[in-house]
């Protein structure tokens, strides 16, 4: 029995008030998260408990405090509550640990934010946590100091007598462009996080990228002579050091996280707001990444559907199939070409990459000795 | 300030900072730093054989002059044996190709090369100017640009020479990478990289020897080596869509001046990663679908196949795809059809045109396609075109004939 006409119901329940358009679809708000929820635990699917199995496969999640990891580890965390709620037979499809990296040991605020992680630990409590620092690295990688070491070059001087904290910063402060600091921070978060997940025998990492993030991150890594690594940094794939990764907010844009966040009661006071993005910056003080991310972002509010694509071309490309090639000490990455390319680019026109124990990308965030 | 002195030779006093990486250079050193990595580009792919005869395909435009200038140096220099010819295109555009075609003849003469003209009017029955005429200013670069690819193939096969190479620089195939990122376009970026885009058989192949140049030192050599080409670009290119790419590239040169190469080594790369179902469907029947889509340079590098409205057509297009999916996601039959274990992709079989016998994945090649459309108007335009055709030389074959059938009447 109708109670009211609705004027504009709600296109999934047809219950209530339609109040959110999401592609083309009125929903209401339980319908809208219950869409976004769908299309990412579509993507966790293939982790699940089976019953010849001993243990349920462990997930990391690495949790950046911001909007799409946040997103993430709500969702997956409602996933398993579900579960949990039920008297019997319940079936916890994973663990999940959460592992934040302290963000004022990254960026160059001082904040701690330990207000916002305190709240993590006290709504999420039925998971796994883990907090390091960045510099925490050097313990979890022993080899990384010399790797460090042989990268930065002769210009950089190591000092031991320094607390682990002190040698990180030296060695990133000794990277003299915006673009290569970004590169290589990342490429040591992504180490941390993989090492964390190895010492956690983790089967996964479900990293918080949306759409957005990861078309950005796709031409950015083009652009940065990362091309082969699409294959994992972009793509739902095997990692070099044997652990998946695993993007499940591939479908979904940003500002459609944003959205689900601010109905989530769950997520208020967790999560940082993005700084905003400095206005009339000159181009070549960017770095790639941030020109990669305004790109797609001011395109993506035009053509959404084409910014979508980017990500969905990677995600299309398949791993090389050799597995005797050599891979770069410090990204993983792998060195010299990729099997079937018979481009000259590496040999003739770089220079300095023979022989080298880094791949390509990273070489070109190497300082530069003769300047 | 004292001057700097050449960090290659350390002696003479540097006049230019090289693009490609900042090198503060004297004259002598960059030319023959920019020759040389021409010349390792071109052993290292072994680009040419010894008594090879090789058409470059010139435009009079800076990249094509530049390439038979260093393709002439190199060939004396290195003792590579080549038959060097020119090869022109005559898109028959009044005011942009009948100057940068007097260009070409210059270079004829000045190299000491055979120059050869291939007309659209005599291939297709049709001019670039009457294109324009009959369907606007907007879209006509798809014409041209099919036409085009064509148009080279035929003007080689004329000659009876079986490679011709174009002036393609690092700034076009790393714009090409972005673009085909861009469009999602596996197939294209699969190909677009390779320095050959077609090999064996009756097949003419391509290449581009300026594959690592940067625009900027090609302008740079053609300046300090004073080489005579010309500057304009395509009247009818002003809304050319390669323009989202393009700026995107040049923004990422401002940032980091390799990234232009970089891209150029991801594209490479990610080349070799394309599923071999996507990409080995242009290659199995040797000649390429390659050729068939690298088509866009020739008038410079300005124009593109695709315009503005392309891009807008495609996010109408995605976003009919996405409503498609929710309604199956409404009916609740995801397993079979998502998931993420099947990448499924569409792949292209090529084969030949059944009317020219030009390589297509169509039964109809794209030429044919579009100058059915262009025919099937043709009776009113070309007596439009015919009245203003007397003093115009290269008129069409059809504007010809109808001249005759007006002079015989009367």
């Amino acid at each position: 029995m109708p109670t009211k006409e609705l004027s504009n119901p709600c296109m999934e329940c047809k219950d209530v008030e339609a109040t959110l358009d999401i592609r083309k679809r009125q929903l209401c708000s339980d319908c809208y998260k219950r869409f976004l929820a769908y299309k990412i635990i579509r993507r966790t699917d293939g982790y699940r408990f089976k019953k010849n199995q001993s243990t349920r496969p462990k997930l990391l999640l690495p949790l950046s405090l911001g909007v799409s990891s946040s997103v993430l580890l709500h969702v997956l965390d409602s996933q398993i509550q579900r579960q949990l709620a039920k008297p019997i037979g319940a079936k916890v499809p994973f663990d999940l640990l959460v592992f934040v990296i302290e963000p004022s040991t990254i960026a160059t605020s001082d904040n701690l934010h330990q207000q916002n992680y305190d709240l993590v630990l006290e709504r999420f409590s039925t998971h796994a946590h883990t907090r390091l620092s960045i510099h925490d690295i050097f313990d979890y990688i022993p080899d990384m100091k010399e790797v460090m070491l042989e990268y930065a070059g002769s210009q950089f001087v190591d000092d031991s007598s320094k607390s682990n904290k002190d040698r990180l910063a030296a060695f990133r402060n000794s990277i003299t462009t915006a673009t290569s600091q970004t590169d290589l921070d990342y490429v040591l978060l992504t180490r941390l996080i993989v090492a964390v997940a190895q010492k956690n025998e983790c089967e996964a990492i479900v990293w918080g990228d949306s759409d957005t993030r990861l078309a950005a991150k796709a031409l950015a890594g083009v652009s940065k002579g990362r091309g082969a690594s699409m294959t994992w940094q972009v793509s739902d794939g095997m990692s070099p050091w044997g652990i998946r990764f695993e993007f499940p907010l591939r479908d979904l844009y940003k500002t459609e996280l944003e959205q689900y966040e601010s109905l989530c009661q769950e997520l208020s006071g967790v999560v940082i707001p993005d700084p905003p993005l400095p206005d009339n910056v000159l181009t070549k003080n960017l770095s790639i990444d941030e020109l990669m991310m305004r790109y797609v972002q001011t395109q993506g509010a035009k053509y959404p559907g084409v910014m979508a694509n980017v990500a969905r071309t990677a995600n299309k490309l398949q791993p090389s199939s050799s597995d005797d090639s050599i891979t770069c000490s410090l990204c993983g990455g792998l060195i010299g070409n990729v099997k079937g390319n018979t481009g000259v680019t590496v040999t003739s026109q770089s220079g300095g990459n023979q022989g080298s124990k880094f791949c390509y990308g990273c070489i070109r965030s190497r300082p530069d000795p003769t300047r | 300030m004292a001057p700097t002195a050449c960090f290659n030779c350390k002696e003479a006093r540097a006049v230019i900072i090289r693009p490609k990486n900042r090198h503060k250079l004297c004259r002598a050193c960059f030319i023959e730093i920019f020759e040389t990595e021409v010349h390792e580009t071109i052993t290292g792919a072994n680009l040419f054989f010894r008594g090879e005869r090789v058409a470059i395909g010139a435009s009079g435009g800076k990249d094509s002059t530049v390439l038979a200038a260093v393709l002439k140096t190199l060939n004396e220099r290195y003792d590579y044996g080549l038959n060097l010819v020119l090869l022109s295109i005559d898109e028959g555009i009044r005011g942009y190709r009948d100057d940068s075609l007097e260009t070409v003849k210059r270079n004829a003469q000045q190299y000491e090369m055979p120059l050869t003209i291939v007309g659209y009017g005599e291939l297709y029955g049709w001019t670039m100017d009457q294109v324009v005429e009959q369907i606007g200013k907007k879209g006509n670069c798809t014409y041209c640009g099919v036409f085009r690819r064509q148009a080279l193939d035929r003007g080689a096969a004329r000659l009876g020479i079986q490679h011709v190479v174009t002036g393609h620089n690092a700034d076009d195939v790393a714009e090409t990478v972005m673009m085909n990122l861009l469009r999602g376009d596996l197939p294209r970026l699969s190909r677009g990289t390779s320095i050959v885009t077609a090999s064996g058989g009756s097949d003419i192949k391509r290449s581009k020897p300026l594959k690592y140049a940067y625009e900027k030192e090609i302008v740079l050599y053609a300046h300090h080596r004073q080489l005579d080409y010309f500057t304009t670009e395509c009247i009818y290119s002003p809304e050319a869509f390669r323009g989202s790419a393009r700026t995107l590239v040049k923004d990422l040169e401002k940032i980091r001046p390799s990234s232009i190469l970089d891209i150029v080594k991801s594209g490479e790369d990610m080349a070799a990663l394309v599923p071999r179902e996507v990409s080995q469907s242009g290659k199995s029947c040797k000649s390429s679908a390659a050729v068939e889509e690298e088509a866009t340079g020739g008038c410079g590098s300005q124009n593109g196949r695709t315009s503005g409205g392309e891009m807008a057509a495609m996010e109408q297009q995605l976003a009919e795809n996405e409503a498609a999916e929710s309604h199956e996601t409404e009916i609740q039959l995801p397993k079979k059809v998502n998931g993420r274990a099947p990448k499924v992709v569409k792949a292209q079989t090529l084969g030949h045109c059944e009317r020219c016998g030009y390589i297509s994945s169509q039964p109809i090649c794209k030429a044919c396609t579009l100058l059915e459309g262009l025919n099937r108007n043709r009776p009113k335009t070309a007596i439009e075109v015919g009245i203003g055709m007397e003093d115009e030389e290269g008129s069409s074959t059809l504007a010809r004939q109808m001249e005759q059938a007006q002079l015989t009447n009367s």
